[in-house]
C-alpha cells in the first residue's frame, strides 16, 4: 500500500482515528507553576501517573501504562547518559524532548505496520537555563509544545483546550501550595468535564464544585512538585496523603450535600 | 526488552575507550597520584569516613586540597586510595547508575546491589590495575536501613569485596596507624564500634595526624591554611560532612595536651 501516496494519507489518518479513540477517555494531566515551583496533578484508576526524570525535571502521561513506562524509561535513560557523559547541569528538557521523545513518538507512529505509542506525555522543568520553557507536551504522533505558564495533556484536544483556558483565567504563579492545589484540582475538573461534553459554554463555578463532589470520592488523586525548596539535590516530591485528603476535604461526601 | 542496568545502557550506547590489553609495562612504571591515608570507623550512631587532603606524585606534591572521600547518594560514601583518575571516574559512575535505578525501578537499590556494582567496574580496570597506572583500593560505608546499622566494606584491586569490618585504613600512611586501631579496639577501654560520636571523631584526627607523621604523601593538619582532613559522618539520618569551621576549635580541645 505504500506504493501508492493517496493510500499512505490514508493510513496517517487511520492511526490519527485509532489513537484518538484509544486516547479519549484519559483522565487529564495538569501541570502549573506555584510560588516555590511547578506542581502536576492528575487521577489515575491504578498505576502512577506522575514520575521523576531527574533531579529537576518531571514526567506524567496519558495512554496505555506499557507505552508510558516505554516513554518514561527512554527520557531516564537519556537524561542520565547526559549527566554522565557532560554533567548534571547539561540535562535539557528542550533538547530531552526535541531530539528525544519528540522523534521516537514521531517514528513509531510512521512506521504504519508498526503500533505507534498510546500515550501523551507532559514534561516540567523546575528553572530551565535562561530562555527555555519550563513545560512540554508531546502528542502521540511526536508533535511537541512548550510554554512558560503552563501545560495540560488530556483524552481529547478539547479538554486541553478547557484546562488551559481556566489557568490563563486563575493564575498560580505567586500561590503557595495549597490554594495552587485547589486551582490545579478544578482546572482538572475543567477538562475532565469538557471531556464528557463536546461543545458549550464552560461550567460556572458552582456546577464546576457539584461536579467534582460528584466525580472526585471515587477517584485515586495523585500530584507531585518539583520544590526549589527542597534540601536535597532531586527536587520531585509526590505529595503525601494528608496533603491530598486536605484538597480533596471541600469535596468529600460529608460536605457537599 | 531493555534491562534496568545503568552500566550496560552506557556501553551499549556511550562506549568507553577500549581497555589496554594486560601486560606488563615495558621500562619503569608510572607512579601517579596514589599516596594517601583513608580512614571508616564504625561508632556509635553509624560510620565515621576520614581522609587526608595531599594529592602526590613521586615526591611532589600535586595538590593539597583533594577530595578523597566522596558521598554516592543519601547512604553510601566512598573513600579511595590509589588513582584519582579511575576513582572519580568509578564514584561518578556509581552515583549516576544508582539515581538511574531508583528512578527507572522505583526503589533504592539494595546495598548488596550497591556493594556488586561497585565490584564490577573494579573488575573492568583489572588490567589497568595490573599494568600499575590505574589501581583503586576503596572503602565503601554506607547506611544499612534494613539493619539501622552502619556498615564498612573494604575491597581489592581485582574488585573482590570484604565483609563488613568495625574499622578499616588504606593508603600509604595506613600501616602507621593499623596497629593503633586494632589495640584500641582489643584492649582499649570499649570497643571502637561503642565510642561516642565526639570521642570517635577526636580518634579519627589523632590517627590522621599520627599517618601524616610518618607518610610523607598524607598531607597533615594546618590550620594557617586552614587545611583540614576531610570526615564524612553517615547515620541513620543521612550522610553530612564536618564543616571546616568546627573542626579547627575541635582539632585543638581534642588534641592538645593538658599537662
Amino acid at each position: 500500500m505504500l506504493e501508492d501516496p493517496y493510500r499512505f494519507v490514508e493510513a496517517v489518518k487511520n492511526r490519527r482515528e485509532y489513537l484518538a479513540d484509544q486516547l479519549q477517555q484519559a483522565s487529564p494531566v495538569v501541570g502549573l507553576p506555584y510560588a516555590e515551583g511547578l506542581l502536576l496533578l492528575t487521577t489515575t484508576p491504578g498505576p502512577r501517573k506522575l514520575f521523576e526524570i531527574y533531579n529537576q525535571v518531571a514526567f506524567a502521561a496519558v495512554g496505555h501504562p506499557a507505552d508510558m513506562e516505554k516513554l518514561r524509561k527512554a527520557v531516564i535513560d537519556l537524561a542520565h547518559l547526559d549527566a554522565f557523559n557532560l554533567s548534571p547541569q547539561d540535562v535539557s528538557l528542550q533538547r530531552m524532548v526535541s531530539q528525544g521523545l519528540g522523534p521516537l513518538m514521531k517514528d513509531a507512529f510512521d512506521e504504519i505496520f508498526r503500533s505507534p505509542f498510546i500515550a501523551r506525555a507532559l514534561l516540567a522543568e523546575l528553572d530551565p537555563p535562561t530562555g527555555q520553557e519550563c513545560f512540554y507536551t508531546v502528542d502521540a504522533d511526536g508533535s511537541f509544545g512548550s510554554s512558560r505558564t503552563c501545560a495540560a495533556v488530556s483524552g481529547t484536544p478539547q479538554s486541553q483546550t478547557a484546562i488551559l483556558q481556566y489557568l490563563e483565567n486563575n493564575d498560580t504563579a505567586a500561590l503557595p501550595l495549597e490554594p495552587a492545589l485547589e486551582r490545579a484540582l478544578k482546572a482538572w475538573g475543567m477538562g475532565r468535564i469538557a471531556l464528557d461534553r463536546e461543545e458549550g459554554t464552560p461550567p460556572d463555578e458552582p456546577a464546576l464544585k457539584d461536579y467534582l463532589a460528584q466525580t472526585l470520592p471515587g477517584m485515586r488523586l495523585e500530584a507531585a512538585v518539583l520544590d526549589r525548596g527542597r534540601p536535597t539535590k532531586s527536587k520531585f516530591c509526590l505529595l503525601d496523603a494528608p496533603v491530598l485528603d486536605q484538597a480533596l476535604a471541600p469535596y468529600s461526601s460529608g460536605e457537599s450535600q | 526488552m531493555e534491562g534496568g542496568d545503568f552500566l550496560d545502557l552506557l556501553q551499549a550506547r556511550s562506549p568507553q575507550p577500549p581497555v589496554a590489553p594486560l601486560a606488563v609495562a615495558p621500562g619503569p612504571v608510572h607512579e601517579g597520584v596514589e599516596g594517601t591515608t583513608i580512614l571508616a570507623l564504625r561508632y556509635r550512631d553509624g560510620v565515621l569516613v576520614a581522609g587526608d587532603r595531599r594529592a602526590t606524585m613521586g615526591n611532589t606534591v600535586v595538590y593539597d586540597r583533594a577530595d578523597k572521600v566522596l558521598s554516592i547518594d543519601d547512604d553510601a560514601v566512598m573513600a579511595l586510595s590509589g588513582s584519582p583518575a579511575v576513582a572519580y571516574e568509578i564514584a561518578r559512575t556509581l552515583e549516576i547508575s544508582f539515581q538511574h535505578f531508583r528512578r527507572t525501578q522505583l526503589q533504592e537499590l539494595s546495598l548488596d546491589g550497591k556493594l556488586r556494582s561497585l565490584s564490577r567496574l573494579l573488575r573492568e580496570n583489572i588490567s589497568m590495575a595490573m599494568q600499575g597506572i590505574g589501581a583503586v583500593i576503596p572503602i565503601f560505608s554506607a547506611f544499612d536501613q534494613l539493619q539501622s546499622v552502619g556498615k564498612i566494606y573494604f575491597y581489592d584491586l581485582l574488585g573482590a569485596q570484604f565483609e563488613s569490618v568495625d574499622f578499616c585504613t588504606t593508603g600509604s600512611g595506613s600501616p602507621g596507624i593499623r596497629g593503633a586501631l586494632y589495640y584500641l579496639d582489643r584492649w582499649g577501654e570499649q570497643p571502637l564500634a561503642q565510642l561516642e560520636e565526639a570521642d570517635s571523631l577526636a580518634l579519627v584526627l589523632k590517627m590522621l595526624e599520627t599517618a601524616a607523621e610518618y607518610d610523607t604523601a598524607t598531607g597533615g593538619f594546618k590550620a594557617s591554611a586552614r587545611i583540614y582532613p576531610q570526615i564524612l559522618r553517615i547515620t541513620a539520618n543521612g550522610i553530612d560532612a564536618l564543616p571546616e569551621e568546627a573542626m579547627a576549635p575541635f582539632y585543638q580541645a581534642q588534641t592538645s595536651r593538658s599537662t
